[in-house]
């Protein structure tokens, strides 16, 4: 298990490495941004590997832990529509914020994808666990020879997405398409509203949405066929959220900010398309 | 054995074609030309002109700062008595003139020798002014300002051999440009892809080829080389050649990528040959073998046992050059802990040597180390877990000509001479 504790190590340090990289003096440097992508790609699947193979027994624990997640009253505001799968929503905010200003565009695709893992989480877990494997295997033919290990929490969103695209089945999903609309519109008010960022991080953000906007040209946040791409594309092995770990570390309140980073990769993801 | 001080960090090094001339260019933007005496034989380098190249800048649309710091400096051929160099930051490349003054008209008619107009009243007679030796004076003006054309941060910078033409790279486009020509700029390489969430590569560094003007290469993150032929087509995103060593499965780490990624590529001087940098070795290939390096060569190979330390500190993303002497038989790189290494072709044999100044004396020593990884422990070994990684040397450059060295470590040029003649390795 100590691969895994140094995966997890690994990881934690690859966030912060992403993290830093928004604030140093002359932007983004998109090689080191690329390279730390990879080796937390890497990191995530010796992580997950061992994961996954408890994974069917601990759908129900998963779900635990998705409850456990802290939710600031804050956020919860700014959801206003908020039942449980809102509040898992929200969760992830808080340290996705902290990624956000580098990932605009993906992001937005990936909060989308975020809210509908969560709510599959919350709702219809074991049923969609056994359709991930067929649907994620489908949909993500794509999907680059590491990835060999579909994560259960990666597979929701993707089989979420194939099935907003063609017949959603299960419960939470009728209503997905506009909450995660919403959802993410709120987010990214929410991230511009950050309260306790500094102004220098703000300037950023607003300075990463500009350039979102730019990029808006190649991606659709609403378009579902490019999430479908998306989980396809070899960067997109870090989109997906580990979702529960196994261990509960979430005793630790000092951990459960990391661990709530670590579980949406889907904000850092986005690093390298700062430009 | 020369060493100069410095007040920012080096962050090029580099020639001109005859070796008479080295410029560094540093963090702050700062381009410090060296001259080599040339009354003496083996003369030393001194101080021949200091300007400031790039400030920083701001990039209003995106917010970003665009760092003053210098990437890479490079010599065009001479072709009159000035000196031409070409210098670049993250974005922005700028073709300086350098130039001599030692003589300065005196006697006008209408000036007085300060400058000031003079009372027309008291010219009497007319004088051709004469020229008159003055003080030498190194002059540096901006000729040319190749701006916008680049999106991404500029990595490499080459002079093309037909002396018209150079191209920049950055970290998905390499473009090339005309040296009279600053508001126009020809992509020839474009590895951006449709959807950068696609992104899996980027271009680390980039060189023309010494002699023919339509070949260049490029290399990637992902420690593969392309050569390109411009006259096949326009756009070069389809290589002509790529080179790349498989991947060894038995060393596979989290950090492979990273340290497979080459730093530094540079042509052999007689062009047949490609070095190349990465984390962990330098490698020569053959431009006619693809399949893989025909020498390897093991730089600190006591590191693979620390690349998760070395990730944490950010260390294994420095990106060390690599260069040719002037008969391609010996190749050189840095390393840490003030040691760079040079490895014989020919013996297959590296030795270790530091830029190291006693701070007592004036001059600096260039002295044999050895980093001790097991066996038996000799005095002046050093072990690894005592190297310092602060102490850098990513910079370097080899006369064109002459067993003459300048090595950058942090703030600190060292110039090594080899007076004697005696063999280094």
């Amino acid at each position: 298990m100590e691969y895994k504790v140094e995966a997890h190590r690994i990881m934690s340090i690859s966030l912060g490495k992403i993290y830093n990289s928004r604030v140093q003096r002359g932007g983004i440097k998109l090689h080191k941004n690329l390279l730390v992508s990879l080796v937390l790609r890497s990191a995530r699947q010796v992580y997950l590997s061992d994961y996954y193979s408890g994974a069917c027994l601990n759908a129900a624990q998963s779900e635990r832990e998705a409850n456990e997640w802290d939710i600031t009253d804050s956020e919860r505001e700014k959801f206003p529509s908020s039942t449980t799968e809102c509040d898992r929503v929200e969760s992830p905010e808080e340290p996705q914020q902290t990624e956000r200003p580098e990932k605009e565009h993906e992001h937005r695709e990936n909060d989308d994808d975020l809210k509908s893992d969560q709510v599959d989480c919350t709702s219809t877990l074991q049923q969609e666990q056994n359709q991930n494997s067929l649907d994620s295997v489908a949909n993500v033919s794509s999907e680059t020879p590491p990835e060999t290990i579909k994560e259960p929490k990666e597979s929701p969103s993707e089989s979420a997405v194939a099935e907003r695209d063609s017949t959603p089945e299960a419960n939470g999903e009728s209503h997905q398409p506009p909450k995660t609309h919403v959802c993410s519109n709120r987010k990214r008010s929410a991230e511009e509203t950050e309260s306790g960022d500094s102004p220098q991080k703000r300037i950023k953000v607003a300075s990463s949405d500009a350039e979102g906007d730019e990029e808006a040209e190649e991606m659709d946040t609403s378009n579902v066929s490019n999430l479908i791409t998306i989980f396809g594309s070899s960067f997109s092995g870090l989109l997906s959220k580990d979702g529960a770990k196994p261990e509960s570390e979430t005793e630790d309140s000092g951990q459960i900010c990391c661990d709530q980073m670590l579980k949406n990769l889907n904000p850092w993801s986005t690093a390298i398309v700062a430009f | 054995h020369l060493l100069l001080g410095y007040t920012d960090v080096i962050s090029t090094v580099e020639f001109n074609q005859t070796g008479d001339l080295l410029a560094t260019g540093d963090k702050g933007g700062r381009v410090v030309i060296f001259q080599r005496e040339t009354e003496v034989e083996s003369g030393e380098y001194n101080v021949y002109s200091t300007f400031q190249s790039h400030e920083p800048d701001f990039d209003y649309l995106k917010s970003l700062e665009i760092e003053e710091k210098i990437n890479k400096i490079r010599w065009l051929p001479q072709q009159n008595a000035a000196h031409f160099l070409l210098s670049t930051n993250d974005k922005t490349i700028k073709l300086w003139k350098v130039s001599e003054r030692d003589k300065r008209p005196e006697g006008y008619n209408l000036k007085d020798e300060e400058g000031r107009i003079k009372d027309i009243s008291t010219v009497t007679s007319l004088r051709v002014p004469v020229l008159k030796p003055t003080d030498l004076m190194v002059e540096v003006r901006p000729r040319r300002i190749f701006a916008n054309g680049h999106t991404y941060h500029v990595n490499s910078i080459s002079v093309n051999s037909d002396g018209e033409t150079y191209l920049s790279a950055d970290d998905l486009r390499v473009n090339m440009w005309h040296l009279d020509i600053t508001d126009r700029s020809f992509n020839i390489v474009d590895i951006k892809p449709a959807n950068m969430e696609d992104l899996t590569e980027v271009i680390t560094a980039a060189e023309f080829h010494p002699q023919h003007c339509h070949l260049f290469v490029y290399s990637s993150s992902k420690g593969t080389l392309r050569l390109c032929d411009m006259r096949e087509s326009a756009l070069c995103d389809k290589h002509s050649k790529i080179f790349e060593e498989p991947e060894d499965p038995g060393n596979r780490s989290f950090f492979s990528e990273i340290i497979s990624s080459v730093s530094d590529v540079k042509f052999s001087h007689s062009g047949r040959y490609l070095l190349t940098r990465d984390y962990l070795t330098v490698k020569v290939w053959d431009l006619n073998m693809e399949k893989g390096p025909v020498e390897t060569y093991q730089v600190h190979e006591y590191l693979r046992s620390k690349l998760c330390s070395l990730y944490e500190n950010d260390c294994i993303f420095d990106k060390f050059e690599c260069v040719w002497n002037s008969t391609d038989s010996v190749i050189m790189t840095g390393a840490y802990n003030s040691f760079f290494r040079m490895f014989d072709r020919e013996t297959g044999r590296g030795v270790t040597l530091e830029a190291w100044r006693e701070s007592s004396k004036p001059r600096a020593v260039l002295r044999t180390r050895r980093v001790y990884t097991g066996g038996r422990r000799r005095r002046g070994d050093v072990g690894v877990d005592s190297l310092d990684f602060t102490k850098k040397i990513l910079h370097m450059a080899w006369h064109p000509a002459e067993n003459i060295i300048a090595i950058a470590a942090t703030n600190n040029l060292y110039i090594f001479q080899d007076r004697v003649n005696a063999e280094n390795l």
